[in-house]
């Protein structure tokens, strides 16, 4: 899994390659609370290079987006991947997330 | 039948190796793209369940997993050494509010929305854990 963080005014951009699984989601983790903590609650996850997303990512993004709901941002995702889709819709998550067809409109949403 | 099996230690890291032999075989059967995934995405789910909730943590005790696969259908059989644990008996709460999903337990969902048959049955010092899934396209 590879993290790359682009930061703008107002939005943070993460973009995550690779496989989002119980072996990686902690460093996953990591690299959303360094964003949040450091008062980034705007998040825009690029998530189209996921090839494989399981329950341990899904607790990250809920997780995640409770906190920065709470702090007055939000969590939303650019073009995910057909696996993150599945991987939402098996888990009945689907419905919480905004999703973007592409980063540049994502990035407007905020 | 058609059968794949492999041995791996309990460790996180190595579930990807299960769900490659099983996406092959969920190849072979002719599944298609989306459900090949989604067996994939729920045996490392039972995986995952078995490395942190039955043996507790990561280490060298074994995980073996049986593929049997037909024309349409895959059976995913896995055993460990770790104490009793069913997941058969699905999820405790299966509906939530939307704004407020479960953060644990999402596992057990996952495996339950995805296979058609789950049995659990403790041999010996083992669990053993059998898990079915038709591909729709097969289905009459």
């Amino acid at each position: 899994m590879e993290i790359v963080v682009k930061e703008y005014k107002r939005v943070s951009v993460m973009t995550v390659t690779g496989r989002i699984d119980s072996a990686t989601s902690s460093e996953f983790e990591e690299q959303l609370n360094s964003l949040t903590e450091s008062g980034r609650v705007n998040i825009v996850l690029d998530l189209s290079a996921v090839e494989f997303i399981s329950s341990a990512g899904l607790r990250v993004l809920v997780t995640t987006r409770k906190a920065v709901k709470s702090a007055g941002g939000d969590l939303i995702l650019a073009k995910p991947s057909s696996q993150v889709v599945e991987t939402l819709e098996i888990a009945g998550l689907d419905v919480l997330f905004e999703k973007f067809p592409n980063r540049e409109e994502a990035v407007a949403y905020f | 039948m058609a059968g794949r099996t492999l041995t791996i230690q309990a460790f996180l890291d190595q579930i990807q190796k299960i769900r490659d032999l099983v996406s092959l075989a969920a190849s072979d059967a002719g599944f298609k793209d989306d459900e090949n995934y989604a067996v994939q995405l729920a045996v490392s789910e039972a995986c995952e369940n078995i490395i942190l909730h039955g043996y507790g943590q990561e280490n060298e005790a074994p995980i073996e997993v049986a593929v049997q696969t037909a024309p349409g259908e895959i059976q995913i059989t896995l055993w460990d050494q770790a104490p009793p644990f069913n997941p058969a008996k699905g999820p405790k709460q299966p509906d939530w509010p939307p704004d407020d999903p479960p953060i644990g337990g999402l596992g057990l969902i996952i495996i339950h929305r995805v296979m058609d048959d789950i049995q659990y049955s403790r041999e010996g010092d083992h669990n053993q854990l059998s898990m079915r899934k038709r591909s729709t396209a097969f289905r009459t």
